[in-house]
Order: C-alpha cells, then sequence, then structure tokens
C-alpha cells in the first residue's frame, strides 16, 4: 500500500522509448507527454474528456489523455502522433488524410489520427458505420468530418507509398472552363499539412520559451458591481507567484475593436460588467500555481441590479451598463436607421405580406484549440514580442501600441498557427494584454491561455438577433419591399458589434432585388459576455428570417420556393438600394443547379411524412470595403523573394492561416503568377518583422486581397525575370511566358529558358530579386449616408444550399440526411480547401441551426461552460455533403477568385427550417430548432386540427 | 480548471482498499475510470482529499458467465461489456447500453462501477441491469452483501454504498426463456451526449411461449434520467403482467411511465419534453423488448 503525497516517479513508454517522470498525484498524462517529455504533438482542448484532441493510444486503446492520471499510466506503452510515422515515412493515414483534405485548423487532426489508427488496428478495412462510431469523441470544428470519412476508407491506397504535394485522389472539381492554368484551380496539397498530421505544428501553447512563467486572469464574480476592495496579499504569498496585477497597474486606456467605441479596460479599475469580466491576474512559476494563487485573491464588489434582456435593457429606468459614457442612453450601444426608397409605398404595391418575429441563439466559435499568447520583452525591453493565437495579428498589433504607448515597430506579432478562430479569435484579448505587462513586471515570457470555461465567458460569439421581418410580394412573387427591425444582444462590450449591427442591415438586399428597404438596428448593452463576430458576421440569423419568410410567401401563393428566389436573384454588374456594387454573379445558375441536382422538383412537397427537402440562400463579402480604424495603408501586402539557386522562392505576407487554407491558396497564385511549381514556394512564417501587413482573416478577405497582393509582386518577380530570359533569348519580353519552371516565347515554347537559370542569372547581375505587391479596394466603395461603409467589399459571394431532412414525428429529432450546395465564389484556386470550407461551413451551420446556444441564469452566470452541455456536431450527426462550385469570374479577384469561407454559412439556418417545414409542415422561427420546439409545433398542429399536409 | 490536490493511494487488495475507504471516509474517492472523477473533480462538483486507485485491483476487471449467473467486475470497462462474448450471450442490451454512451475513448476508460456509484441520473448502464434483475454486490469490512440494483440508488449522487465499502460487480441473473430487453435512449446529438431521457424494459412471455398467441408474464420498465434515480414503474408492471402484446395495452403502459416520471426543466429539455419522451420510449422500448423475446410486437 502506498500512500504518495509527494511526486512518484512513473515510467512511460512512449512511442517505443522509456522515459521516466516525476509527477504529483493529480498530474494528468496529458500533462506529461506535453509539458514534461514536451511530444506537443498531442493537443489539449477541453480538460473534460469532451473534444478528443488530446487522444493517445495507451496500451494499444484509444484514450483520452487529460482524463488518464499520469500515474496510472505507469508503465504502460503509450503511442503519441509523434509515433505514428515510421521514420521519414508518414503513416498511410496521414497520408490520406493529406491527400482527401481531412484537415482544415489542424487542431483536432492528431487526436483524429490516434483514434483512426487504433481503428484500423481493429478493423484493417473499417465501413463507414464503424469509422462514425470510432470517431464520435473527437470534435472536429472545422467540420472536416466528411473528408475524415473519405480518408480512412482509402487510407491502404497509400501503404508503401511516399508522400508529395501533388493533387490527390480527391481533385475531383468540377469546372466548366477550360483549365488554363497549371496550379490554380488544382488541389494541391496543403501547404502545412505535413506539420499538421505528425504533430510537429507548433500551436502558441506549444511553444516553451527559456524562463517561460505562466499567467492566469481573475474574473468577476457578479454580473454588474463596483469593485470596493481588492485584497492580493494571499495570492502574492503563494510560493511560486512572481507577479500580481489589478486595476491598479493598467493602463486608465480603453481598448477594443472600433476606434468610435474603445470600451474595454484591460482590468477592471471601477466597474465589473459581466460574470467573468476581468478583475486581476497572476504569474506564476507554472500554471497550477498560478490557478491556485488567483483564487486566492479577494474582491469585495457593491453588487449592482443587472440586465440580461436586450428588450428590458433598453427600457427607460433599466441599470445603466456603461453610465461613463451619455451615448450610452438606454443601454443602445449602436443604432442603425436605414430606409432606403419608399417601403410604406412598396408595401402598397404588394399583393401580399408575409411578417414574422424570429429569435436568434448566442452560438459560440467553439474553435478546438482555446486562446492563447505569450509576450516576452526583448533589447533590454525595449521591443516587444508577440505570440498569439490571433485570426487578425495586424489588429492585435495595433491596439498593443496604442495601450502600451509603443510604436508598432516596436512589437513584433508572431501568429503561429491557429486551432480555428471563426471570428472568436478577431479581437485582442486580454490575454496579450496581461501577458505584456505580467512579463514587464517578472522579466519573464509569459504564456497565458483560456480554460474551456474562459472561452465561454470571454465569448465574442454570435448576437443573439430579435428579428421582426415583413416581406411584401407581387403575387408573381416579386419583392417589393423589406422591413427588418433588429434588436442585437450585445453583451457588456462592443466588441466587433457596431459591425454587426450595420451587416446585420447592410447584407440583406445584396442577394435579392429588394427596391424599397427599411432596416431598424439596435445593438444592446446587457450584463452578458460580450457578443462579436462570427462566421457570416451578423449576416447569418437575418438571413434565416429571410429565407424563412420566402418560404411562406412562395406556400401562400402556390408558388416553388425556387421559383421564388429566382425571380428576385441578384444579378451581375447591379448596385443595391443600400448603393453596394455586385460584379460577378452567378446567384441564379446556383438556384437553377440546385433545382437540377437534387431532385427537386420530384422531391419539394412531395416526400412522405417526416421527410422534407429545402433550400436556403446566401453569400457574403470578400473582405470588408473599409478597414476597422482609419488608415489608407493597403489591405493586404506581400513581398517575395526569389531564393539565390532560382530553385525555389519565399513568400512574406503576415496573414492568418486559421484553417481556412490561405498558407496554401497565397502560394498557390505566387507559383501559378510566378510560372514554377508549387512546392518551390517557401512561405515566411507570419511573424511582423518578416513580412508586411496583412488586416487578417476576417470579413472572408484574404483569397481575394492577400492573393491580389500575392499576384502582383510575383508579377513584379516575373517581370524581372522575363527581361533577363529576353536578353538570353533575344527576344522581346513582352512575348514571354512563365509556366511550370520554364520561360518560354508563349508563340514557340520550344524556345525556352529554365525558370532557375534566369533567377540565378537575375541575381548574379544584380543582386536579390524581390517583388512587391499591395491591394487596397477601389476607392468610393458604398454611398454617402450614415454606416454606408459596412457592406462594401470588391466583390460578393451567392450560395444556394439544399438539404433532406428526417423528422423523428414522434420526438421531434431531425437529422440531416444529405446537403446539396451550390456556390459561386468565383474562381476557385483549390477545390479541396474549398469544398472543405463549404463542408464545414454547412456543419457548423447546422450545429447552431440544430443543437448550439450558451445559456445562462438569472445571475448571469453560464449554464454551459464546457463542451458536454454546449453540443457542437460530432461525426455521426455530418450529413453526406456534395459541394458544387458554380464559377463566375470575378473581375476584381485573382485569377477571378472571390470569398468562400464566410458566405457558405448563412444559407444554412434558412435551408433546414424550410427542410423541416417541409417534413412536417411546423415552422420554428427561434433558434436553435430544439425537437422539443419542433415537437410543440406538431402538438399545436394536432390541436388546431390541421392535418400534415405539404406546402 | 481548479487546481486540485490530494493524495493518491493504490492498494492492491478489495481489503486494502476497504481499509482507505473506511479511514478516510466522506474525503476519500474510489477512482475506476476517471472519466467522471477527474472531470467532478477539476471543476469542483465533487471534492477529496484522497483518491483510492482501484488500478491493481485486477480481480474486478473480469466478466465471466456461467451457468446461470453474468458476473460483470465492477472495473470492466464499457467497451469490454459492449464487445465481451460473455455480455452479448447473456444480456445482449447490457452491451448495446454501453456501446451506445459517449465516445470510445470514454468507453475505453470508463467503467460500470464507476457508472453505478457516481450515482449520476442519466447513466446509462444501472437501468438496463435492473430490468435485467440485476444485484449489485458490495465488500466491506464486515463482509459481502447484495443489493438489489434497483435499491443501490437513494438520490442524485447517492447510493447506499457505505465509503467503507467497494462494490465488486454485478451479478445478472440468466434470462428467462422468452425474454427480451430494450434500452431506448434520446439524446441531443448521435455521440458523446448524455441521455435526456431514457426506458430500459424487459418482457418475459408466458410459459416460455412465443408467437402471436402469447401473453405477457412478467414486464419490467424502469425510467432513466428522468427522476434524481432509475425508476421502475409499478404501475406498468401491474397493467401488463397477464395480458398479450397489443398496441392499446403498450400505449397504456406508456401514458403510465410518464406519468411515473418526476423529470426536472435544465439545459438539455424541459420537464414536460422529458415527460413525452418517457411515453415514447416506453412504447419503443415494450415493442422491441416483447420482439426480442419472440412475440409480435404491437
Amino acid at each position: 500500500m502506498t500512500a504518495e503525497h509527494e511526486k512518484t516517479v512513473i515510467t512511460l513508454y512512449v512511442n517505443g522509448q522509456e522515459y521516466t517522470a516525476a509527477v504529483e498525484p493529480a498530474t494528468s498524462l496529458k500533462h506529461v507527454i506535453r509539458e514534461q517529455l514536451g511530444l506537443t504533438g498531442t493537443k489539449s482542448g477541453c480538460d473534460a474528456g469532451d473534444c478528443g484532441a488530446c487522444t493517445v493510444l495507451m496500451n494499444g486503446q484509444a484514450v483520452t489523455s487529460c482524463l488518464v492520471l499520469a500515474v496510472e499510466a505507469d508503465r504502460a506503452e503509450i503511442t503519441t502522433i509523434e509515433g505514428l510515422a515510421e521514420g521519414s515515412e508518414l503513416h498511410p493515414l496521414q497520408q490520406s488524410f493529406i491527400k482527401y483534405g481531412a484537415l482544415q485548423c489542424g487542431y483536432c487532426t492528431p487526436g483524429m489520427l490516434m483514434a483512426s489508427k487504433a481503428l484500423i488496428d481493429e478493423f484493417p478495412e473499417p465501413t463507414r458505420e464503424q469509422i462514425v462510431e470510432a470517431l464520435g469523441g473527437n470534435l472536429c470544428r472545422c467540420g472536416t468530418y466528411p473528408r475524415i470519412i473519405e480518408a480512412i476508407q482509402h487510407y491502404r491506397d497509400f501503404e508503401g507509398q511516399r508522400f508529395d504535394t501533388e493533387p490527390g485522389a480527391a481533385d475531383e472539381h468540377e469546372r466548366d472552363q477550360e483549365r488554363d492554368h497549371s496550379i490554380v484551380g488544382r488541389s494541391v496539397t496543403r501547404y502545412e499539412a505535413p506539420d499538421k498530421v505528425t504533430g510537429q505544428a507548433e500551436y502558441t501553447a506549444d511553444i516553451k520559451l527559456p524562463g517561460m512563467i505562466y499567467g492566469k486572469i481573475l474574473g468577476s464574480t457578479v454580473a454588474h458591481g463596483l469593485i470596493k476592495k481588492i485584497d492580493t496579499t494571499k495570492a502574492r504569498e503563494v510560493p511560486g507567484v512572481l507577479a500580481v496585477i489589478t486595476g491598479a497597474d493598467v493602463t486608465d486606456k480603453y481598448y477594443g475593436v472600433s476606434p468610435a467605441r474603445y470600451d474595454e479596460q484591460i482590468l477592471a479599475q471601477d466597474r465589473v460588467r459581466y460574470v467573468g469580466d476581468e478583475v486581476a491576474a497572476v504569474a506564476a512559476v507554472d500554471e497550477q500555481t498560478a490557478e491556485i494563487a488567483v483564487r486566492l485573491i479577494e474582491v469585495e464588489y457593491e453588487e449592482l441590479p443587472a440586465v440580461f434582456d436586450p428588450e428590458e435593457a433598453m427600457a427607460d429606468g433599466a441599470p445603466l451598463i456603461h453610465p461613463e459614457d451619455p451615448k450610452y442612453a438606454n443601454n443602445i450601444n449602436t443604432k442603425v436607421e436605414w430606409h432606403f426608397g419608399d417601403v410604406e409605398k412598396g408595401f402598397t404595391e404588394a399583393d401580399h405580406v408575409v411578417e414574422a418575429r424570429f429569435v436568434g441563439n448566442r452560438p459560440y466559435q467553439s474553435p478546438i484549440e482555446p486562446h492563447a499568447a505569450i509576450a516576452r520583452w526583448e533589447h533590454h525591453g525595449r521591443k516587444l514580442t508577440i505570440w498569439s493565437s490571433a485570426q487578425a495579428p495586424h489588429y492585435t498589433q495595433h491596439q498593443l501600441a496604442r495601450m502600451f504607448d509603443l510604436p508598432m515597430s516596436s512589437i513584433r506579432i508572431i501568429r503561429p498557427p491557429v486551432g480555428g478562430g471563426f471570428g472568436g479569435k478577431c479581437e485582442t484579448t486580454p490575454l496579450e494584454l496581461c501577458a505584456t505587462i505580467l512579463a514587464e513586471k517578472t522579466g519573464r515570457p509569459v504564456l497565458m491561455q483560456y480554460s474551456r470555461k474562459e472561452m465561454f465567458y470571454h465569448f465574442r460569439g454570435r448576437h443573439k438577433q430579435y428579428i421582426d421581418m415583413k416581406l411584401g410580394v407581387t403575387k408573381y412573387g416579386t419583392i417589393t419591399a423589406v422591413k427588418s427591425r433588429i434588436l442585437l444582444d450585445g453583451g457588456a462590450y462592443t466588441s466587433f458589434g457596431i459591425v454587426t449591427a450595420y451587416y446585420a442591415g447592410s447584407m440583406l438586399p445584396t442577394l435579392y432585388h429588394v427596391p424599397n428597404y427599411q432596416y431598424d438596428g439596435y445593438r444592446m448593452y446587457t450584463n452578458l459576455p460580450a457578443s462579436g463576430a462570427m462566421r457570416g458576421h451578423g449576416v447569418p440569423q437575418p438571413r434565416y428570417a429571410m429565407e424563412s419568410l420566402l418560404d411562406m410567401a412562395a406556400a401562400d401563393l402556390g408558388i416553388d420556393p425556387i421559383d421564388i428566389r429566382q425571380r428576385n436573384a441578384m444579378t451581375a454588374n447591379t448596385r443595391t438600394v443600400n448603393d453596394l456594387d455586385i460584379s460577378s454573379c452567378e446567384f441564379t445558375a446556383t438556384l437553377e443547379q440546385a433545382r437540377a441536382k437534387t431532385d427537386w422538383t420530384e422531391k419539394h412537397g412531395k416526400l412522405p411524412p417526416g421527410k422534407g427537402i429545402g433550400i436556403g440562400c446566401g453569400g457574403f463579402v470578400s473582405g470588408a470595403g473599409y478597414p476597422i480604424y482609419r488608415s489608407n495603408f493597403p489591405h493586404s501586402n506581400a513581398l517575395i523573394r526569389v531564393h539565390e539557386d532560382g530553385k525555389g522562392v519565399s513568400l512574406h505576407i503576415a496573414t492568418a492561416e486559421i484553417g481556412q487554407g490561405c498558407d496554401t491558396v497565397l502560394p498557390q497564385i505566387a507559383a501559378e503568377e510566378l510560372g514554377i511549381p508549387y512546392d518551390r514556394v517557401w512561405l515566411a512564417e507570419s511573424d511582423s518583422v518578416l513580412g508586411p501587413t496583412d488586416l487578417g482573416s476576417y470579413a472572408s478577405r484574404v483569397t481575394l486581397m492577400g492573393g491580389n497582393a500575392v499576384k502582383m509582386a510575383a508579377t513584379e518577380v516575373k517581370r524581372q525575370l522575363l527581361e533577363v530570359a529576353a536578353r538570353q533569348l533575344g527576344c522581346d519580353p513582352a512575348g514571354l511566358s512563365a509556366r511550370d519552371g520554364k520561360i518560354f516565347i508563349a508563340e514557340n515554347p520550344t524556345t525556352c529558358l529554365d525558370w532557375d537559370e534566369a533567377a540565378r542569372q537575375a541575381f548574379s547581375q544584380s543582386g536579390p530579386v524581390v517583388g512587391t505587391g499591395h491591394y487596397q479596394p477601389q476607392p468610393g466603395l458604398g454611398g454617402k449616408y450614415k454606416g454606408a461603409a459596412v457592406g462594401t467589399s470588391p466583390a460578393y459571394s451567392f450560395a444556394s444550399s439544399v438539404c433532406e431532412v428526417t423528422v423523428d414525428l414522434q420526438t421531434g429529432f431531425v437529422t440531416v440526411d444529405r446537403f446539396e450546395d451550390f456556390s459561386d465564389a468565383g474562381t476557385v484556386i483549390n477545390p479541396v480547401t474549398f469544398h472543405g470550407q463549404v463542408e464545414g461551413g454547412i456543419i457548423m451551420g447546422m450545429g447552431e441551426t440544430l443543437l448550439e446556444d450558451t445559456l445562462h441564469d438569472q445571475q448571469g452566470v453560464l449554464l454551459n461552460p464546457d463542451l458536454h452541455g454546449y453540443l457542437i456536431p460530432t461525426i455521426g450527426d455530418a450529413p453526406r455533403i456534395k459541394s458544387h462550385a458554380v464559377e463566375s469570374f470575378e473581375p476584381h479577384g485573382p485569377f477571378g477568385a472571390k470569398e468562400i469561407g464566410e458566405g457558405c454559412l448563412p444559407p444554412i439556418l434558412g435551408a433546414i427550417a424550410n427542410a423541416i417545414h417541409d417534413a412536417c409542415g411546423v415552422r420554428v422561427t427561434e433558434l436553435p430548432i430544439t425537437p422539443e420546439k419542433i415537437l410543440r409545433g406538431l402538438r399545436q398542429q394536432a390541436d388546431t386540427g390541421e392535418k400534415h399536409a405539404q406546402q | 480548471m481548479e487546481p486540485v490536490s490530494y493524495t493518491y493511494h493504490r492498494p492492491q487488495s478489495v481489503a486494502e482498499a476497504c481499509e482507505l475507504g473506511r479511514r478516510f471516509g466522506a474525503s476519500g474517492r474510489f477512482l475506476a475510470g476517471g472519466t467522471e472523477l477527474m472531470v467532478d473533480l477539476r471543476n469542483g462538483r465533487d471534492m477529496a482529499d484522497h483518491v483510492i486507485s482501484l488500478r491493481d485491483v485486477d480481480e474486478l476487471r473480469h466478466i465471466e458467465y456461467d451457468d446461470d449467473m453474468l458476473h460483470v467486475g465492477s472495473l470492466a470497462t464499457l467497451s469490454q461489456i459492449a464487445g465481451s462474448a460473455d455480455v452479448l450471450q447473456a444480456y445482449p442490451t447490457l452491451a448495446e447500453a454501453a456501446r451506445g454512451m459517449a465516445g470510445v475513448q470514454i468507453r475505453n476508460q470508463g467503467t460500470i462501477g464507476g457508472n453505478f456509484c457516481r450515482g449520476v441520473p442519466c447513466a446509462d448502464t444501472p437501468p438496463i441491469c435492473i430490468v435485467g434483475g440485476a444485484q449489485v454486490q458490495l465488500v466491506g469490512p464486515d463482509g459481502k452483501r447484495r443489493v438489489p440494483a434497483s435499491e443501490f440508488f437513494l438520490g442524485a449522487r447517492q447510493t447506499v454504498r457505505r465509503s467503507d465499502e467497494l462494490l465488486t460487480r454485478i451479478e445478472i441473473p440468466e434470462q428467462p426463456a422468452a425474454s427480451g430487453a430494450s434500452y431506448q435512449r434520446f439524446s441531443l446529438r448521435k455521440s458523446q451526449a448524455l441521455a435526456v431521457a431514457a426506458v430500459a424494459a424487459r418482457v418475459v412471455l408466458a410459459g416460455g411461449k412465443s408467437g402471436k398467441k402469447a401473453t405477457i408474464e412478467s414486464a419490467t420498465v424502469v425510467l432513466n434520467a428522468v427522476a434524481p434515480v432509475p425508476l421502475p414503474v409499478t404501475a406498468c408492471a401491474e397493467l401488463l403482467a397477464g395480458q398479450p402484446p397489443g398496441q392499446d395495452l403498450f400505449a397504456e403502459a406508456a401514458r403510465q411511465a410518464a406519468e411515473a416520471a418526476q423529470p426536472i426543466d435544465d439545459i438539455r429539455g424541459t420537464a414536460a419534453y422529458r415527460r413525452h419522451l418517457v411515453e415514447v420510449l416506453t412504447l419503443r422500448a415494450l415493442n422491441e423488448a416483447t420482439e426480442r423475446a419472440g412475440g409480435e410486437p404491437a
């Protein structure tokens, strides 16, 4: 019998090697693997066995290493992701994952692969059902499930194969146009995929710097209150604590996203506005010590009345959440009042009017990687380096410069791989800010990361919208007017909320011709965690309302849902009623294909009870027309340097790969324009010292904007090399082309020079061959009215999504059986990453339509801040999906490309809602559409004696 | 995540474990698979100064089926149960219930003993054991005692097990001829989700006879996740005994089950919805159990 108070020495056989480690009783196996053995390929996502990111094999069985005590694993054989490849040869599963595009942000990938390994060890040729059963415990927020299934089904094809970057079996792009590019339009493998399938990719929290210490933040326990007293004595006395900070240690300045509404403090100096509002922070030698110390800080609050409902918040006499600023009277954070055309006249011209109140939900992005940041002061405290899981590193750099009175160039921001963002990692967090202060106070690098629970409190998820929408149509279904009044629950701070409030209105008339449009939007402060920008920013819930109303109107008028959409569909080269310029648009083609390729006519209204088909449409901007803070800087900038031997180039651009694929698409654009093979492009790390600014991965902007900058830089490099080649070949450079590593006379391709030879000559003659590129949207986008900038974009995407569901008429449970998506994203640069984004958008959209909502009690305490209370779709929930590209050529996009990452989500809510209605006649106007709400609808139907009637 | 610290003990036998349990009383917790205990300790739902690991008590891992009894050791994992030839032969519905739980990692770690002893009102294995007539064997300083599984649970997270007692195994008697069981579970997504409501049922047909003319000798219905404990519905048992299976009869039984449920509102569903689910799931469970017993489903 042993009784251990102190550390126990254990022996582990990890990937065939023996290790010993001294561990405390409560130390998890995950902690030992990651922190003591340094095998950071095993990821940490939830510490509760919910996400599966930390899956390893223990004595051959898949286990979540967060739930295994290290002492219990003594003498066990452990296989981690680092042990999957055999020497330098990737395991067939790893190769198959790469070729089938079965990873995006890559954070769930090691756990997914280990669970797959356990599966194939037991069943070498698993069926789809076996795969789904084996991976049910591994969450992928990028929604890569369909590709993961495919990759596992085909892994045996890679037995004995060597890895290459050539397009794999999944290069199934259906392309109408003749393929006139060698790299653009092809499914070359993801640039960073080999690192992500081997566990080599180093995410922020995987980085270990010499002398690094750990920080933790204390959140408020009350939803609204004044801080009367903070006593940090006990926390400071904990051995290993190196610094404790409170509001007294931070600047009086406020920060945030939009300069018009900076309303957050690094740590509260006076008032707390939601449960979790940051009050104090601790740095200590390890995370556990910081956790202990932060809980010993004693805070005395004077509690104030709190308000959690936006309607109540607006009422006179409601507690004011930001009394310091009179512009926030009645807790209105942002007010939008837009009137375009003559709405009343539009409704009088209508033959039919439908209206309803739609209530949204508060979904949370829930990336599997928790937010993390490291701050280190260098050069004797004169320069600051930040590593951050940031989607928009530039804005974080900008805020840090503002808050700490530093020139931006004194701050170096490095963006390691990001394990999913979906909008939730767009803004500067207390992690970067507190880590900077704690690093300064201690003289040590400080790592801070959120726990899963802290992520939910930090939030910045989707605004819950209360939407009153009214739609007028002629008897033929032509829209005459739309009126929309929306209350947005913004939570305690502004975050991206101004933009959200505008987007909720501005994007409605981009999809259909709306001649008369009124939008009144009120973004409200409440004592809840702040809402922010989530994939499809502000758009999905109003789109759900509109798509539902269109189906309702169509049913009333006896028009087919696709017909009513076609009648009103946006067309190319149009200025919308709210002065947005639509250039390329194949929306009608997406609708036509949706009808032709889904058996729509045979199925809609004709399926047996409980089975239904529905359509939803949507789209998004391809980047915002204006930056978040005023600046005339180009939005995207790139630099390409040719390597001295001519066999490769470095592409420098400080953008953010968050799983959406820009680290692949941008090198493809570079390679295409340069005329070299894709695998000759070396992408420089996203680092503000190495690469020129890119505004970041938000508003679905990188393919178009970053792509244009990269293409321009590549053109500049190519121009220099063609001149060298022209001299060599004795011809006019204008007659030369470059492709696949050759420079040749376009009209006589056999007269050619190797690209690398031209590059070597260029370097020998005049030193480094460098090209730069930049991109700024065309000036003057948008109208002249207040808020006209939001919604402007160089280009818009369009999508029609058709879904089939089965509704269990007894329980109300919805199974989404199938999705067919038809998206106009311009020219598709990489089909596999394109389809991966669409599929993931569908699965994420399905989650927020059917499952997801963050819930709170009457004190503002969250009821489900974890991944077993907040349910996101698992592999078993994912429908079969077929994604179709309906290409247009976008004149403002590189090679005609525009966005896909966000526009693929807004159609999903309406598509599912409409399919449910088709299946059972129930129209649910409140998200999420839970089985219980459907059942309530079925009961009401029964009570009112209605029969199941298909419209 | 709460910072957690406790003393770790690793007894080598049941007797040693019981002795530690006695010594630490309410401040000690037995650790089996850890899939619930670890999470509860980290989020502050449970606290312990002493964690008593059962890792080395190998005798508790066995699953055995001898002539008239299925013995499931308390440390048998859910995966082990789901794949056990003995369980599949003797009482396949238990294997099915285990397989429907959580995800594969949790099933590889979590144990049936833990599933019982944590006493969570939506635990999946207890109801199906109860309808199968299981007994729970507890070993303590005073020796062994057996408790019917139906009497093991006192309330949410409360059981009859004393802190110095170890649940060593679940004993499920051989199922009567012409009997069948079913476990119907409703959750909000396809895997890794707790039951919102669930119903276990066993139907035994009279005289071991199956087929069209069969009548029900006895039927047991146990509701899950709709009361602090797995809830046997005696009204159903009384209603069904001696009757031929039939749609109206089962519908009435389902209504009575719904009436007997004591559901609450929580983030997964309202009480009213749960009550409705009980009715639907009871009907499905009775039909499936009858069919498996060889009778004609209603």
